[in-house]
């Protein structure tokens, strides 16, 4: 199997199952939060993507329209990809994005994939999202101790005590 | 619980039998054999590990968070001193996903030298691994420090053919989004085969004190068994996976520069333990000085910059896409995830992921080290060869 066919194979799986309308062509497909670990099952155990590869979470500020009298185009946010990858040619690399909100966790995909464990650690670490049912939801990088989550957007890096500004 | 052999990385030590001889052990943060800062709580019955919990972040430098402050100029030399021993990599890394982002095209002869820059890289990189894994095992390599000072004779000739193209020994900011910034002189080719041939016949003599020592083996084999299971799901890539039993090579599966038309050959191993890393390690070497002398007088002729240099560090800009792209380095699949649309107007990235294989790496540590001694995790700690500027950055 190619590159292109695995990927097609990706697409219709998740138009098929989890209801994906449309795939952009410079982003990743993006996904309900409650299909997150269901998605990872499946490509696991049904499509056999066995490598655990990344999870990146970013942090999105409140959007507003500054010709509009500041009308909010989005709220404050974050966003979580992940990708997993199939052993040996073609290494096809699956991934997809979860929005979400600043009071919701996800589901943490330590029961599919043991390196879970740590990635997801860092970006709870330096981003703050948070991993349901994590089973040691520390701080990787960060001292223990530490106040905020540096790559968030409103974490200032100019001073080294808070109030961060 | 994932591993075959029953591991529990978040044992809670508050079950472990009462009447046992319980000790807490710190390895690290300055142990020599953790080859950097990094700490590992050891928990102890008698002489044998229960637990191990890995505490990483003694070298976090934020460079992320740097990524976005800095243009995509400006980062290159930045991420030279993630992986300290192969910053050929971490440069040809971030050039990569920006040029696949941008769609640029890079010219054949920069193609060819990066990939002769990798594979110098990379045999670089596993000698220093084989110098200080043989400083790690004490006397079991030629006592004491006979080995590293071997290798890393043998790794400052590779240095010093750096040098010649580039004017640095180390972190060379010799890469740029579309090509590369320094061209080869026909000397070069010259001198990387005089120096190949030296090494390969040194390399000779190495794996000599490998395979008739038998201290050298009673420390590792059977020791540190790693499942190929186990790797995947932990990320784990590279000579580690592939001693594991693990047949993946992103050279050979998904190519990049010009892998795909030269015939990797990827070696791996079943056993999994200290000793299968270090034959897949050994082989890695052999086959990185047969794809350079392979390539090194079919270099095209061309242009080595597939774009107009700019004048600004502004001048490449990514919009508010997404993009992930990866390369095999020493240590497996370094990856880079890119948001783009920063500061700037798209000068610097929204958000810059860096996926390290060291992270993946020194992730099972809490799954090999129960079971064994002090001393045999120092062997493993040693063959997983995790650089702390990566796993932390």
């Amino acid at each position: 199997m190619t590159r292109d066919e695995a990927q097609q194979r990706f697409v219709a799986l998740l138009q098929e199952r989890f209801g994906v309308e449309e795939i952009p062509d410079d982003n990743y497909p993006l996904i309900d939060a409650k299909h997150h670990f269901e998605l990872a099952r499946v490509l696991r155990e049904e499509f056999g993507y066995r490598i655990y590869s990344f999870v990146v979470a970013s942090h999105y500020l409140e959007k507003v329209d500054a010709k509009n009298d500041n009308a909010v185009i989005d709220i404050e946010h974050y966003e979580v990809a992940t990708g997993i990858r199939c052993v040996g040619a073609p290494a096809h690399l699956a991934s997809w994005r979860v929005r979400v909100e600043l009071d919701q966790s996800i589901p943490t995909l330590f029961p599919l994939f043991a390196g879970a464990d740590w990635q997801e650690r860092e970006q709870y670490d330096l981003v703050g999202v948070r991993f349901d049912e994590h089973p040691d939801l520390r701080r990787l990088m960060m001292p223990e101790d530490w106040e905020g989550h540096p790559l968030r957007k409103d974490y200032a890096i100019e001073t080294a005590c808070p109030p961060w500004r | 619980m994932h591993s075959v052999t029953g591991v529990d990385p978040h044992l809670d030590i508050e079950t472990y039998d009462p009447s046992a001889d319980l000790m807490v052990l710190n390895l690290g943060p300055q142990h020599p054999s953790t080859h950097g800062v990094f700490r590992v709580k050891l928990y102890l019955d008698g002489e044998i590990i229960i637990k191990a919990v890995p505490y990483a972040g003694y070298l976090h430098r934020g460079v992320e968070k740097l990524c976005e402050e800095l243009t995509f100029v400006q980062i290159i030399p930045i991420v030279d001193k993630n992986d300290y021993v192969s910053p050929m990599m971490n440069e040809q890394a971030i050039a990569m996903a920006c040029e696949a982002m941008l769609g640029i095209e890079v010219p054949p002869r920069a193609l060819y030298l990066r990939t002769i820059f990798a594979e110098l890289q990379r045999l670089a990189s596993h000698l220093l691994w084989l110098g200080t894994f043989g400083m790690d095992l004490g006397g079991a390599l030629g006592g004491g420090a006979t080995l590293f000072m071997y290798c890393f004779r043998e790794r400052e000739t590779i240095l010093g053919l750096f040098e010649e193209v580039t004017g640095c020994r180390f972190h060379y900011n010799t890469h740029a989004v579309g090509g590369n910034r320094h061209d080869i002189t026909p000397k070069f080719s010259c001198d990387t085969k005089t120096t190949l041939e030296v090494i390969e016949k040194r390399l000779e003599e190495y794996v000599q004190i490998f395979s008739s020592n038998r201290i050298y083996r009673a420390r590792t084999q059977g020791i540190g068994v790693l499942d190929g299971d186990l790797a995947n799901s932990l990320g784990i890539t590279g000579p580690l996976a592939r001693a594991s039993g693990v047949d993946h090579d992103l050279r050979r599966d998904a190519p990049y520069h010009i892998y795909g038309e030269l015939d990797v050959k990827v070696f791996t191993e079943s056993a999994g333990d200290c000793f299968a890393r270090t034959l897949v390690r050994l082989n890695e070497m052999y086959e990185s000085i047969r794809i350079v002398r392979e390539i090194i007088d079919s270099v095209p002729e061309g242009p080595i910059l597939g774009m107009k240099p700019g004048k600004s560090p502004g001048h490449i800009k990514i919009d508010a896409s997404q993009g992930y792209s990866c390369i095999e380095s020493p240590r497996g699949e370094l990856g880079t995830y890119i948001i783009g649309g920063g500061k700037s107007r798209g000068a610097s990235a929204y958000r810059l992921k860096i996926r390290s294989p060291s992270l993946h790496a020194a992730s099972c540590i809490p799954y090999l080290f129960p079971g064994h001694t002090v001393s045999d995790a120092v062997a493993i700690l040693g063959t997983l060869d995790p650089i702390m500027g990566e796993v932390d950055r």
